[in-house]
């Protein structure tokens, strides 16, 4: 079976001015179908630039990048537009829900620019905002939501398009541990149902919550280990206080 | 998936953006609308008081009869509206009587010596114009009388102290314009008596046509001490004839006066010509200047748009980031700014007609036609439109042109 991502000697520079900052300096790596990685490393080891570049939003300076069998290293900025609509989900740290909006039209919002019709986002977008728990507060925006639904917001607005991979960078970087116990509780759900998941984290515990860890160090990952018995998110809430 | 489809298909949905984007900001979204209101209302209360100024106007003077002529004195350059060498007088009395005696293709002829002076009338000063001229103008100029009678041959040839008040000086003077005939009042330190009152002319280019007294040609030479006409009155024996009568005008002219050509004769369709491209250029000119404001609106849409770019730079990177195509993000910024302008266009729509209609009916005693409403409609329409699209673009295309990673980054 074809990896949803498959990373060969990828490489990204930045240019600051004249000086030339190397984020990553040959990355290969692959992620099965149905996996559940997290990526770890200290600040400064280009997991967020690599999270960028498999989520699309940037392209690698060196190497090739194939998603879900297909080349995207070298697309053009419409191409990655609908790669991201469609094929990926994007859960970032801060959120990044349209304020103004109540959660069904931010969770509706990738469908819009995927053409879908009215009456099938709203199904979809509904559907979606239960399977996170959310069936309640369709019409609540991000303000009047907390950090952990904002969150599950995000989530189902990543799911609707039914993404080939599930990104999330620090996705409980912002929250209480409760409530980002209960956002990886969800993540191991979806994993369970077949979802293949990466999540940037830089807190060992967090990252124990999924099966392989990579760790990145000066842009070259450094290691890639199994996790033999990956912490429970359902029964660590359970057996809190 | 076909791309333009794509980008068609969420029209409706950027549209609620758009709406709700400006909401967000009332105060912001009218104060620049406000720019393009003033813009369009300027633009367009200009353009159609000018449109209704050359209708009537040229209305006006088509009134006054499609067989009357002209004759100035001194030569007019070509093209020009009037006589060239003021002051200049060459048409005497004479000449008129020769015109009317020998000209085929004319029917009357009245000489007028025309000034505008002071009177007094029941103790109360009042200036206006003293026409002086013969019986003859009552058919050449088509003019009724209201009361009493007009000039006569007799009045003429004894140069009587008699006059035929215009409705309006009628009034002016003697309150009821009925009550007037058998008074009198003093020109030049002499009474004159008047002895009819005509109906009413109306104005012309807001001149008040009623606001005259006609006297006998010979008695107003001999008031002002001046032999010579100011112009004539010539009336053709019809709209067709007009041309061969000014030829034969011409050239009994040109036999009185010795081969010297010291005269213009101008047909009524050369007077329209001149006028009508005199308040052509007019409205332009004015509406250029009131265009100059619809600019000024336009960059106040520009500014607010790159404002709004900047501010929302985030919701750029989180809408690329989800699957927004550069040109899904252009449209969405080209509509706002299409938006402001449309709303701004309407509304100045709605304030330059009211004002032009106010303007329009004080100054002509005329309103805009429909004729004249709707290419002014169109024109504020894509005026606006265009104007959204102009000063939109730069501004929107800056937005597609973000680079998520960089915009979701921004704080």
């Amino acid at each position: 079976m074809t990896p949803v991502v498959r990373l060969l000697e990828i490489a990204k520079v930045y240019r600051l001015g004249k000086v030339e900052v190397p984020a990553l300096r040959g990355v290969s790596l692959e992620i099965a179908r149905g996996e559940f990685v997290a990526i770890m490393g200290p600040s400064g080891s280009g997991k967020s630039t690599l999270m960028n570049l498999i989520g699309c939003l940037d392209r690698p300076t060196a190497g090739t990048y194939v998603l879900d069998g297909q080349d995207v290293s070298r697309m053009s900025d419409d191409e990655l537009a609908d790669v991201r609509n469609g094929r990926i989900g994007f859960i970032f740290q801060i959120f990044n829900l349209l304020p103004r909006l109540p959660a069904l039209k931010n969770v509706e919002m990738p469908m819009v620019y995927a053409g879908v019709g009215r009456a099938e986002r709203r199904v979809r977008a509904v559907e979606a905002l239960a399977q996170v728990g959310l069936g309640h507060r369709l019409q609540h925006a991000s303000p009047e939501l907390s950090g952990g639904e904002q969150q599950r917001v995000a989530i189902a607005r990543a799911l609707v398009n039914r993404p080939a991979i599930l990104l999330a960078d620090e996705p409980t970087g912002n929250l209480d541990s409760r409530s980002g116990e209960g956002i990886l509780a969800i993540f191991q759900e979806l994993n369970t149902a077949g979802m293949t998941i990466a999540m940037v984290t830089h807190d060992r515990e967090i990252a124990e919550h999924a099966a392989r860890i990579l760790t990145l160090r000066d842009g070259r990952l450094v290691r890639d280990e199994r996790v033999e018995r990956p912490r429970r998110a359902r029964e660590i809430i359970a057996a809190a206080p | 998936m076909a791309a333009g489809w794509r980008g068609l298909l969420g029209l409706g949905e950027v549209l609620g953006v758009a709406v709700e984007a400006l909401r967000a900001n009332t105060l912001r979204s009218i104060l620049t609308t406000l720019g393009v209101i003033i813009g369009v209302a300027a633009v367009i209360s200009l353009v159609s008081v000018g449109q209704t100024a050359r209708n009537s106007v040229v209305g006006e003077f088509a009134s006054l009869g499609p067989d009357l002529l002209w004759v100035l004195p001194g030569k007019a350059k070509e093209g020009s509206f009037g006589a060239a060498e003021e002051g200049r007088l060459t048409l005497t009395y004479e000449d008129a009587q020769v015109l009317a005696a020998q000209g085929d293709a004319i029917t009357g002829v009245a000489p007028v010596l025309q000034t505008q002076i002071q009177i007094t009338a029941a103790a109360r000063r009042y200036t206006t114009t003293i026409v002086g001229t013969t019986p003859e103008i009552l058919h050449v100029r088509t003019l009724s009388l209201f009361a009493g009678r007009f000039l006569t041959d007799a009045d003429l040839a004894r140069r009587k102290r008699v006059a035929v008040l215009g409705t309006s000086l009628a009034r002016a003077l003697y309150r009821n314009p009925a009550a007037a005939v058998g008074r009198r009042f003093i020109l030049g330190g002499r009474a004159v008596e008047v002895v009819g009152v005509l109906a009413s002319e109306g104005s012309i280019l807001g001149l008040d046509l009623d606001d005259r007294a006609y006297v006998p040609f010979t008695a107003a030479q001999q008031i002002f001490n001046l032999d010579y006409a100011t112009f004539f009155f010539v009336k053709a024996a019809d709209p067709a004839a007009v041309p061969r009568a000014k030829r034969e005008v011409e050239r009994i002219l040109l036999r009185q006066h010795r081969g010297e050509e010291d005269f213009t004769v101008l047909t009524q369709s050369q007077l329209l010509r001149s006028l009508d491209a005199i308040l052509r250029i007019l409205t332009v000119a004015l509406s250029s200047i009131a265009g100059i404001s619809l600019v000024v609106g336009g960059i106040g849409i520009m500014n607010i748009m790159l404002v709004s770019v900047s501010e929302r730079t985030r919701e750029i990177g989180i809408r690329k980031a989800i699957g927004a195509r550069r040109s899904t993000i252009l449209t969405q910024f080209l509509i706002e700014a299409v938006a402001i302008s449309l709303v701004g266009g309407f509304l100045g729509m709605l304030f330059g007609l009211t004002s032009s209609w106010l303007i329009s009916s004080r100054l002509f005693q005329a309103v805009p036609t429909v004729a004249t409403i709707v290419p002014i409609v169109a024109l504020a329409f894509s005026f606006s439109v265009a104007v959204g699209i102009i000063f939109g673009v730069y501004p929107a295309y800056r937005a597609s042109l973000l680079n998520p990673v960089e915009a979701l980054r921004y704080e």
